[in-house]
């Protein structure tokens, strides 16, 4: 509730508009020092962040989400051919075992050679897929960085209330926080509607094309 | 020089990025290559042996990997040395410092095989047409 709308309330009935007063005026005090101290604005700048570590930890779990299917489905395409070469393998040994002649004769042998050779083709490929989507981990470690960044200068903030709020024997044990703000900003976890950003590699390409690298 | 014979430097923070590059550049024919955690090891590294080609990241510890650049682009003895940007910063002011400090090329994150493959060869080819 803003301060300015303090004064609209009424005493509930049977409430004394005595101690009503005195607690407005209290209110009223706290507020009018914490902004003297200058905590409000640091506290209402760390809470403003809240939302961007919402939109962070939705990245993540978007992010980590995505990497779990994607690998489940890889495993699941790359366990088919498995099985089939598994199937056609146990089929030309028992072509083989039959009639050798014929196996190689017809052809058999040759087109089991070139589907196992196409099969593992593919199970190449999705490993190869799988590997790629272990790259959540770099991605999500630095979107985490900057969550715990944010919970640190929230947890600064409240650490400087407590401060300035404590007695003065108090006060004087309570540690000072350092805060660093990292230079670099890591992931781009909501890219749409920003401009000083791009949003994949074809961007890259085509800004560095314009300035003529 | 074969591609057998070009050495990399893979530069990352992360040991999974760095493991993922150095898959990727296994199956792209690249088979020698080294990791290093920042840019000071990676520094170290390639003022301590020979090597032909640097995937560097840029958000990392202790030295980034635009400081990796400018060190190794304000080196006589490296400065020959190729490096390919590959990061997940997308910022267009971070993309154009990479191009006008001297990176042979930038690659956001996530990327793909193909990408890193076309940025490699594209290089390599640079590389080969200036000797």
């Amino acid at each position: 509730m803003k301060m300015d709308n303090i004064n609209t309330l009424a005493p509930a009935a049977g409430a004394s508009p005595e101690v009503f007063q005195q607690l407005g005026q209290i209110t009223r005090q706290l507020h009018d020092t914490l902004a003297q101290l200058g905590v409000m604005p640091r506290l209402q700048e760390a809470a403003n962040g809240l939302p961007d570590a919402r939109s962070r930890l939705t990245y993540i779990a978007k992010k980590t989400g995505d990497a779990a299917n994607r690998v489940l489905n890889s495993v699941d395409k790359a366990k088919a051919e498995h099985q089939s070469i598994s199937d056609q393998t146990r089929a030309m040994a028992t072509a083989i075992v039959a009639d050798p002649v014929k196996a190689v004769a017809s052809g058999a042998v040759m087109n089991f050679v070139t589907e196992v050779e196409a099969c593992t083709g593919r199970i190449d490929a999705h490993l190869t897929d799988i590997m790629m989507a272990q790259d959540f981990h770099d991605l999500t470690g630095q979107v985490v960085a900057k969550v715990v960044s944010l919970a640190s200068d929230l947890e600064d903030s409240l650490v400087k209330l407590l401060v300035q709020a404590a007695p003065v024997d108090q006060a004087s044990k309570l540690m000072a926080h350092i805060e660093s703000a990292p230079e670099l900003n890591g992931p781009v976890v909501d890219p749409e509607g920003r401009t000083d950003v791009v949003a994949n590699q074809g961007e890259v390409d085509d800004l560095l094309a314009s300035l003529g690298f | 020089m074969s591609n057998a014979d070009m050495k990399f430097l893979i530069v990352d923070d992360f040991s999974t990025m760095r493991r993922i590059v150095r898959g990727l550049l296994k199956e792209i024919g690249y088979n020698n290559a080294e990791e290093a955690e920042d840019g000071t090891v990676a520094l170290n590294m390639l003022k301590s042996a020979k090597y032909d080609f640097v995937v560097s990241d840029i958000n990392m510890p202790n030295m980034n990997g635009f400081e990796l650049l400018a060190a190794v682009k304000s080196d006589d003895t490296l400065k020959h040395i190729p490096v390919l940007m590959v990061t997940a910063e997308a910022r267009k002011e971070d993309i154009v410092r990479a191009a006008k400090d001297g990176a042979a090329g930038y690659i956001v994150k996530p990327f793909t095989k193909a990408t890193l493959e076309e940025k490699v060869q594209k290089i390599m080819q640079k590389l080969s047409a200036t000797v």
